[in-house]
């Protein structure tokens, strides 16, 4: 079945006025105006301007019927599920979308650890007017996984999909919604890998111990937690620490950001100079499911053990956006990216 | 669509007890026979009516299997019933109930709702739990019972409503506070704005009374 995207992009870029504040790190508030780059009050969150963040995954799970990660930001997108053919097929009417976002459990965590899934019914016309809630799509929230337990990864990139699979086998083929501009893909290429590689703030310091496990490795029991309060203290303790380093490194990967941004920003204009180019072996390899290592066994994310920045109480601000989170760091890749994709 | 409350529940038991089946039977009115675990939540939502007003069931639908319970102890909060659920053909499920029972009253609010569910009573012929057996453990911990069975769809209607009944009558008496959202309650909006002149004053017909 043949997907008809809309004509026009449901979020409406420029216009969105959204105030970012962090209220509990007012100095980063501070920060932004005093480097003059953001101006808070005058210039849209960036992320909300695409159409990945506070779009309609997060309005909901953060809306009073679940109330769900209420501090922590969501990255989103529109997704249309196909299968593999010849060439891919979209297996739903073009009015249904899967919306796919990644978040926080708690706020302070570097990096997320929550994939959400939703299904979203699009009524025709309203592309534009989706923020208006008489005219909302429909959007049903099916699931949340851990992102332990899912492996993403870059499937096709030509095509903007994505594979998602879970650590019971389940496979999802998720095209990128056209109506999403080039950038957001990158981010989602961003996501999976930072997600396999980690982030240099995360867990590879060896200042921050992770003394606690989400999942319990002795499961002799359902509940099998008879030293959870222990752990939890002891989980409270590092995050202390976890927080004065997130501190000290703020300075330095907030420049990454803004620079990325920027960066971002060159992108956007010689994307609109796109022409079409033979792909190089590197893109062969990049879009090749067979190249992406893919075991038959568990093992991928060692499985049921803990996750690098997963951690069950930790306490305290989550100071960047998610997608500042995605843009920070390893310059290179996107250098890469941006080669590849023109 | 607009509804008076929207319940939270929450399904618990070990792996394999039925617990998907269930909510796919209460909610799409289908059985499935061979079901992917369940990892983190699913989510499944029904409106019902009790007491001529429109309730929203959202259902959350957790991993039994422990390897896959990462953070699911964080989903008891703000639950408003619980389904636990057991498998009569396999004696360890039932053995379990003690420790999710356990389990859900230390994470959750206490005035949860708990209904036990012996489920599989199709399979009679390889029953090891007997219904006696079930019916005084929920009578001995103060949990409500009923043996279903997901597959031919009986009593699971009557599982899911039951539960919702109770809860309601709980609102009735004024046992749960509505206005805390951590008791897995929430005014639709329909009620929201009669709740607001009860602001207060709540429990009772106060509660229960909407505008219509």
């Amino acid at each position: 079945m043949s997907s008809v995207p809309p004509s026009k992009p449901w979020w409406k870029p420029k216009t969105v006025k959204v105030k970012r504040s962090y209220s509990s790190f007012p100095f980063l508030n501070a920060w932004e105006e005093f480097r003059g780059l953001l101006p808070v009050d005058r210039e849209p969150n960036p992320g909300v301007g695409l159409g990945v963040e506070e779009g309609l995954l997060c309005q909901m799970v953060h809306s009073p019927e679940f109330n769900l990660f209420p501090d922590s930001v969501v990255f989103e997108s529109n997704f249309v599920q196909v299968k593999k053919g010849r060439n891919w097929i979209d297996i739903y009417k073009a009015s249904y979308t899967m919306a796919l976002g990644v978040t926080s459990s708690v706020p302070c965590l570097p990096l997320p650890n929550i994939l959400l899934m939703a299904s979203v019914k699009w009524r025709q016309g309203q592309s534009q007017t989706w923020n208006r809630p008489s005219m909302a799509p429909k959007i049903i929230l099916k699931r949340i996984l851990p992102l332990k337990f899912v492996e993403l990864q870059v499937c096709d990139q030509l095509q903007r999909i994505l594979r998602l699979r879970t650590v019971t086998e389940k496979i999802y083929y998720l095209r990128l919604h056209s109506d999403h501009p080039e950038i957001v893909f990158y981010f989602w290429v961003r996501l999976v890998q930072i997600l396999q590689q980690g982030l240099s703030i995360t867990t590879k310091d060896p200042r921050i111990l992770i003394t606690h496990c989400l999942v319990p490795k002795n499961s002799c029991s359902p509940s099998g937690d008879s030293q959870l309060v222990q752990e939890k203290l002891q989980a409270s303790q590092t995050s202390d620490s976890l927080m004065q380093l997130m501190a000290n490194e703020e300075s330095e990967t907030l420049s990454q950001i803004f620079a990325d941004l920027h960066q971002r920003n060159r992108f956007s204009s010689r994307s609109s100079k796109k022409t079409e180019t033979k792909k190089d072996s590197s893109e062969k390899d990049a879009s090749s499911e067979d190249s992406i290592p893919c075991t038959r066994d568990l093992s991928w994310r060692e499985s049921f053990t803990c996750g690098e920045w997963e951690r069950e109480n930790p306490s305290g601000p989550q100071p960047l956006s998610l997608l500042s989170t995605l843009a920070a760091s390893t310059r290179p890749q996107l250098t890469l990216f941006i080669g590849n994709s023109i | 669509m607009a509804y008076a409350y929207l319940f939270k529940y929450i399904i618990i038991g070990d792996t394999g007890v039925g617990k998907s089946c269930l909510l796919l039977q209460f909610t799409d009115k289908r059985f499935q026979p061979v079901h992917d675990l369940t990892i983190g939540v699913e989510f499944g939502a029904r409106m019902i009516t009790i007491d001529g007003k429109q309730i929203k069931l959202q259902i959350w639908d957790t991993a039994g299997q422990e390897s896959f319970r990462s953070i699911t102890r964080s989903y008891y909060r703000g639950a408003a019933g619980a389904l636990l659920v057991y498998d009569i053909t396999r004696r360890d499920t039932f053995n379990h109930l003690t420790t999710w029972l356990e389990d859900a009253r230390q994470h959750s609010n206490s005035n949860m709702v708990i209904m036990l569910i012996g489920n599989k009573s199709d399979l009679e012929s390889r029953r090891e739990v007997k219904k006696e057996e079930g019916e005084a453990f929920a009578r001995e911990h103060g949990l409500i019972f009923m043996e279903t069975s997901a597959k031919t769809a009986s009593n699971v209607e009557e599982a899911f409503i039951n539960t919702a009944k109770e809860i309601y009558e709980k609102i009735q008496e004024g046992v749960f506070d509505i206005n805390n959202e951590a008791n897995g309650i929430k005014i639709g909006p329909q009620h929201a704005a009669t709740n607001a002149t009860h602001a207060g004053n709540q429990g009772g017909q106060q509660a229960g009374g909407g505008c219509c």
